[in-house]
Parts: structure tokens; C-alpha cells; sequence
């Protein structure tokens, strides 16, 4: 041991503590104190003083007024957050892994074109691209305006697809609605996440050799065998982990549910706010909805993981 | 119209960004003068309209500077003073609040202060509707009030509706209304007061449940429950609804940008809500204080009000001077008194309620 690793070391153990005493105040303490007020007690008509008790979390199973009614308002937020976040974040990797494929088929200056242009795409922010969806399926400035000044409105009242679009809440007696709709949200979220789908796809498929393919296609496989069979098996851990990323990055989304998802089909995120940022002033029960849905993301990142270690365990 | 939709905006107590809450007192102007007062109120158009039309005319006649406070709305306003007070600062000497919030810091204590009525000569213009008491302690005098009223779309609806059951007709209103998402909105009280007799119905949890299923009669007619001011008036301008509740001023201004929008006093009214100045707990200006009280209650004050903000006065319409018109544009009859007690009373059980109906859970 030389005079001079001494010093190093210590200094590396220094940023080591500091490194993790960053850690704790910046992602431990919050998430400590956000528990502890979970369990907090609301005065009626005031704020809210800290106490123990599981009203909150009684609350959010059963409703507030348990036991003479039983409601499950906060269940069925839940159910929609990870409801829209696993379909969005699904269709995300579903259609990003064609692109993805084709695009690492392409030669290497498109690719950087495309990737400089995805990561580009990841400057919008949310309100953002939620603005520019807003106003495309506007009545008067979007999409059913285009259906009503080409006439396609009127040829869809002849033939009564109005009326099955009004069933699926898609339509009003006068023309096509898009919003508020599941339809708009999940296209939504599935857009706003799509542009990371593509940079997390794109290193694993980058990295199937294209003799791989060769080989199975001179053996007689179709070119959909070959992806199906061949490159599939290949990138099943980074579809899986970036669907889960994306899961988790969705279940907190805010403004695309408050602006496209009819309140009947609201998520969490937007309870959580309302309780704590409204007009009731509950940080109590906001943080136990919030804790709910913390336990409930760990929950479908083991299950995802389990489902992986199984798939690879079985090779 | 966007600068409109702004102010009324922050006049409602959910949904807004705190972070705004210091803003105002960072920005102190360092004014050399020997009487000064600080004054808290919706930052925004609101609080930019009091600065140009209401503030000047007060130091001139009585040269007591003001210095404007932006709050950010009415309830992170009352954490933000509560936590302030508790420091041993004041963050504004009278600040703008809610009905229900001036309540609200009743029961917590040590905000506000006693307002003694005695001091304002100028208080009995005030309609004791618009005054805010906790037991014998007068805590808020009403500064404003304004109208939540039926809207329509006078393109598209040719049939004027006379009443808010009207709304209720699928036939005429399918997927067409636009409907506030907030209890706070107080459509419950135009249910209350439309089929249940009246808001006094409101205060048991039978009545509260009655006036939530009925409104949750209206689904099939509701075409966007709207959390945001400017989502329902994107939806009026976009045709997207072509009726539903709105405010009265914002629905006449949409009107006079030549949007086919129209304000409507169906039969059984309009809910009207108001908003009041408060002094703070500790507050070493209650001279200034109150001379600005007793200023906001003068019928002068209350038409500059309404000809600039677009306010509806506080006091007697006919004491403002204010024209026909004038009037019509910011008031109208019958009103729809909220039963405010029963949002804090029962705060919980009321917001769950139509949550859940609102939900369809």
C-alpha cells in the first residue's frame, strides 16, 4: 500500500457517505413523510393534525361513509390508472418494435437521423403534446370538423354508424366527439411515451447480427417466422423492462386524464391532487391514495420480474 | 377574454399553482410614503384590475398607498397566511377569501381578526347575506359576488329552456352539456333548489344524497364535466357543448367577442357566490384597514367594480348608479344561496357523495 492511496480512499468514502446521505434526504425523508401523514387525521371543515389511524386507508378501500354505504370510487381509480398505463405502455412497445426492426434495417446515417429526431421529440412536455392532440380532435378545429366538411359526418347519420358511434360514447346527435373518450387518452399516453419505446428498443435490436437472420432465412423461414422465432426470443427481457418502464412512467401522468378521460374514468394521479392541492386541503387521505398507488407500481414490477426470471429460467 | 377567463380562474379555490403565493411580497415596491397598506387578491387579470381602477381611486382619496399582494387563490392563501402568522410575519393586512374559507379559518383560529362592524360606517349598504360571521365576530366583509348560470348555445338550442329541469330532457339535450366536474361549482345547489325545494335541503345527508341522484340523472345529457374554466370555454366556443353552467360576466363577454352564447335566469335562478375581505390576525394597520373596508362598501366602489371586473355589487343595485345594461351584465334574479356550512360541516361526506355520482361509481 502506497502513502498516497490513503487520502484517495478516504475521499472516495467521503463521497460514498455523501452520496448516500443525498439519497435519504432527497428520496427516503419524502417518501417517510408521506407515509407518516397517511395516517394522519382530517378535521371536518378545517386542515388536518397528524395522528395514527387507518381512516384513510379504510376510506380508500370502502368510502368514507362505511359502513352504512360502501363505495369503491377510489378502487375504480386505481383500476383506470394502471388500467391506461399498461394498455399505452403495451401498445407503445408493440408498434415502436416494427419501427425499431425496420429502422435498424436502414442504413446507419438514417438511423442517427431518426434517433436525433426521437430524442429531439423527448423535449415536448406533456401539456404540450396534450395541447396538440386537444385541438386535433376539437369540434370545430380537428378531426370532426374534417368529418363534417367532407360530408362523411352526414354519410355516417345515413347509414346509422352515428348511432353505434354514439353507443361507444364517440358521438353526439350532431357529429363525431373524440373527446372525452378512453379512445383519446390511450392514444395520448401511447404517443407522449412512444419516442422512449424507440431508445429503448433500439440498442438490444441494434444488436441482433444480421447473419442471424441470414441464416434462418436461407433455411427456408418467412420473414415473419424469422422475427417471430428468431428475434422475439432474442429481445423479450428489454420489451418486457421497457413496457414496465413506461407502466411506471404512466401511472403518474396528470393533464392528459384531466383533459381526454371522462371523470367517470379518472386515475388516481388526479385524486391524489384533488385531495391534497383542492379545496379540502386532505393531505391525509392524498397520501394514502398516493402510498396505495406506490404499493400497487412495486407490486406489477415484481410480478413483470417473476414473469421474466421464469421465461429465462425455462431455457 | 383570455385575461377574463384568468381572473375567474383564480377566483375559484381549487386547483392553482401555490407556488405564486410569495410572488407578491418579494415584489414590494419601495414606496416612500407614510401610510401604507397591503392588500392580498387574486393574482391575474383580478388583481391587475384592482391596481388600475380600484387602488388609485382609494390613495387619492384618502393617501394611504396600497401595495397589492398576489394570492394565489383563497385556500393555499390561508396555509400560506397560517404559516406566515405563525412566523410572526404578515404577508397581506386584508386578504380576499371565500365564504367557506373565511369559516374555515374561524375554526382554525389565529388568522383572521375580529372585524368591528362599528368602524366601517359605510357597512349597512352591505346585504347581511355578504357578511361573514363566527358566533358574534364579524370576520369578512363581502368586496364581490358573481353568478354560476345557465348557458346555452344560441345557434344550436332555438328553444329558449325557462328552467334548469330543462336540462334534464334527453331529447333535446343528449351528450350536449357542459358541467362543472367541482362540488365546488354548486350544482347541487340548482338541483337542491330546482327539485328538492330549495338549498336548506342540502344540509341533511338524505337531502345531499337526493340532490346527487338526481343529478346523476344527467349523464346521458353531459357532454364534458369541466375542471377548468377555459376547458368549458374552449368547449362553448368549439361547439363541443352547447349548454350547462358557466359565469354569468365570462358567458356576456364570450357574447360581445360575437360568440352565440347567452346567459340565461331560468325560473328558479342562478347560484350567486361572493367573495370578502379579511384582516389579519396582528395586523398594525387597522386604520388603513379599515378605511379600505369602508371604501369597498361605498355603491361607487361597487359600480367601478362592476364596470371594470365585471363583479356584481354587494350593496343595493339601484344605490350603484349602475344602467340597466350595466346591470344585466353582471347580476340578474332569482338567486341561488349556497348553504355554506354544509361544505365544511360536511366536507367529506359531500365531496365523496358527488364524486362518486360524477364517477359513476
Amino acid at each position: 500500500m502506497t502513502a498516497s492511496t490513503l487520502p484517495q480512499r478516504s475521499v472516495l468514502r467521503g463521497i460514498g457517505v455523501l452520496h448516500v446521505a443525498a439519497v435519504l434526504v432527497l428520496a427516503v425523508v419524502p417518501f417517510l413523510l408521506v407515509f407518516a401523514i397517511s395516517f394522519g387525521h382530517k378535521v371536518e371543515g378545517a386542515a388536518w393534525v397528524w395522528g395514527f389511524e387507518l381512516t384513510n386507508y379504510r376510506r380508500f378501500f370502502v368510502g368514507t361513509d362505511y359502513p352504512d354505504s360502501v363505495s369503491l370510487l377510489y378502487l375504480k381509480y386505481l383500476w383506470y390508472s394502471v388500467w391506461y398505463a399498461l394498455v399505452a405502455a403495451i401498445l407503445a412497445v408493440a408498434t415502436a418494435f416494427p419501427f425499431v426492426w425496420l429502422m435498424t434495417r436502414g442504413s446507419r446515417r438514417a438511423q442517427t437521423v431518426w434517433l436525433v429526431f426521437f430524442l429531439c421529440s423527448l423535449t415536448f412536455s406533456e401539456v404540450f403534446i396534450v395541447m396538440g392532440w386537444d385541438i386535433l380532435m376539437s369540434n370545430r378545429s380537428g378531426l370532426p370538423m374534417v368529418f363534417q366538411e367532407t360530408g362523411l359526418t352526414d354519410w355516417l347519420k345515413e347509414n346509422g354508424g352515428l348511432d353505434l358511434l354514439r353507443e361507444w360514447g364517440l358521438a353526439t346527435p350532431r357529429n363525431v366527439r373524440f373527446k372525452p373518450s378512453e379512445f383519446a387518452t390511450i392514444l395520448t399516453l401511447t404517443y407522449l411515451v412512444w419516442p422512449y419505446a424507440v431508445i429503448l428498443l433500439y440498442p438490444p435490436i441494434s444488436k441482433i447480427e444480421r447473419e442471424v437472420v441470414e441464416a434462418a432465412r436461407t433455411m427456408g423461414a418467412s420473414p415473419f417466422t424469422v422475427v417471430r422465432t428468431v428475434v422475439m426470443p432474442m429481445v423479450r427481457t428489454p420489451l418486457v423492462g421497457a413496457v414496465l418502464l413506461l407502466f411506471v412512467f404512466l401511472l403518474g401522468a396528470y393533464v392528459t386524464i384531466a383533459v381526454f378521460a371522462d371523470p367517470s374514468k379518472h386515475t388516481l394521479s388526479i385524486s391524489v391532487y384533488e385531495a391534497v392541492r383542492g379545496s379540502t386541503l386532505n393531505a391525509p387521505f392524498g397520501s394514502a391514495q398516493a402510498v396505495v398507488l406506490l404499493l400497487t407500481a412495486a407490486a406489477v414490477l415484481v410480478i413483470g420480474q417473476r414473469f421474466l426470471s421464469a421465461k429465462t429460467g425455462g431455457h | 377574454m383570455t385575461t377574463s377567463i384568468t381572473r375567474r380562474k383564480l377566483l375559484k379555490t381549487s386547483a392553482s399553482v401555490g407556488v405564486l403565493a410569495g410572488t407578491g411580497m418579494l415584489a414590494a415596491p419601495a414606496i416612500a410614503q407614510s401610510r401604507l397598506i397591503k392588500i392580498g387578491s387574486y393574482g391575474g387579470y383580478f388583481e391587475d384590475s384592482l391596481k388600475q381602477h380600484v387602488y388609485p381611486v382609494f390613495t387619492e382619496a384618502t393617501g394611504i398607498a396600497v401595495e397589492s399582494v398576489t394570492q394565489p387563490d383563497s385556500t393555499s392563501w390561508l396555509q400560506t397566511m397560517s404559516q406566515a402568522l405563525s412566523a410572526g410575519n404578515i404577508p397581506a393586512d386584508l386578504s380576499m377569501h371565500t365564504p367557506v374559507n373565511i369559516i374555515k379559518a374561524g375554526r382554525l383560529g389565529g388568522i383572521l381578526a375580529p372585524i368591528d362592524p362599528g368602524r366601517i360606517a359605510s357597512i349597512d349598504n352591505v346585504g347581511e347575506s355578504f357578511l361573514s360571521r363566527q358566533g358574534d365576530s364579524l370576520l369578512g366583509v363581502g368586496a364581490l359576488s358573481f353568478f354560476y348560470s345557465m348557458v346555452i348555445n344560441t345557434d344550436e338550442i332555438t328553444e329558449e329552456p325557462s328552467s334548469w329541469a330543462d336540462f334534464w330532457d334527453s331529447s333535446r339535450f343528449e351528450a350536449s352539456l357542459g358541467l362543472p366536474k367541482s362540488v365546488n361549482f354548486h350544482f347541487l345547489e340548482v338541483v337542491a333548489a330546482t327539485f328538492l325545494g330549495g338549498t336548506d335541503a342540502l344540509r341533511t345527508h338524505d337531502g345531499i344524497i337526493a340532490a346527487v341522484e338526481k343529478a346523476a340523472e344527467l349523464h346521458q345529457n353531459v357532454a364534458l364535466w369541466y375542471t377548468g374554466e377555459s376547458q368549458m370555454e374552449q368547449a362553448l366556443k368549439n361547439f363541443d357543448v352547447v349548454g350547462g353552467m358557466y359565469f354569468h360576466d365570462v358567458a356576456g363577454l364570450m357574447a360581445a367577442d360575437g360568440h352565440p352564447v347567452k346567459s340565461i335566469f331560468p325560473r328558479e335562478g342562478n347560484v350567486i357566490d361572493f367573495n370578502s375581505w379579511t384582516l389579519a390576525q396582528g395586523s398594525d394597520k387597522q386604520d388603513e384597514a379599515y378605511e379600505f373596508m369602508a371604501f369597498s362598501c361605498q355603491p361607487e366602489t361597487q359600480a367601478i367594480m362592476s364596470r371594470m371586473i365585471g363583479t356584481a355589487p354587494v350593496v343595493d343595485a339601484a344605490s350603484t348608479g349602475l344602467s340597466g345594461d350595466e346591470l344585466a351584465a353582471v347580476t340578474g334574479t332569482p338567486a341561488i344561496h349556497v348553504p355554506y356550512e354544509v361544505y365544511l360541516d360536511d366536507e367529506t361526506f359531500i365531496n365523496e357523495a358527488w364524486d362518486r355520482m360524477v364517477s359513476q361509481a
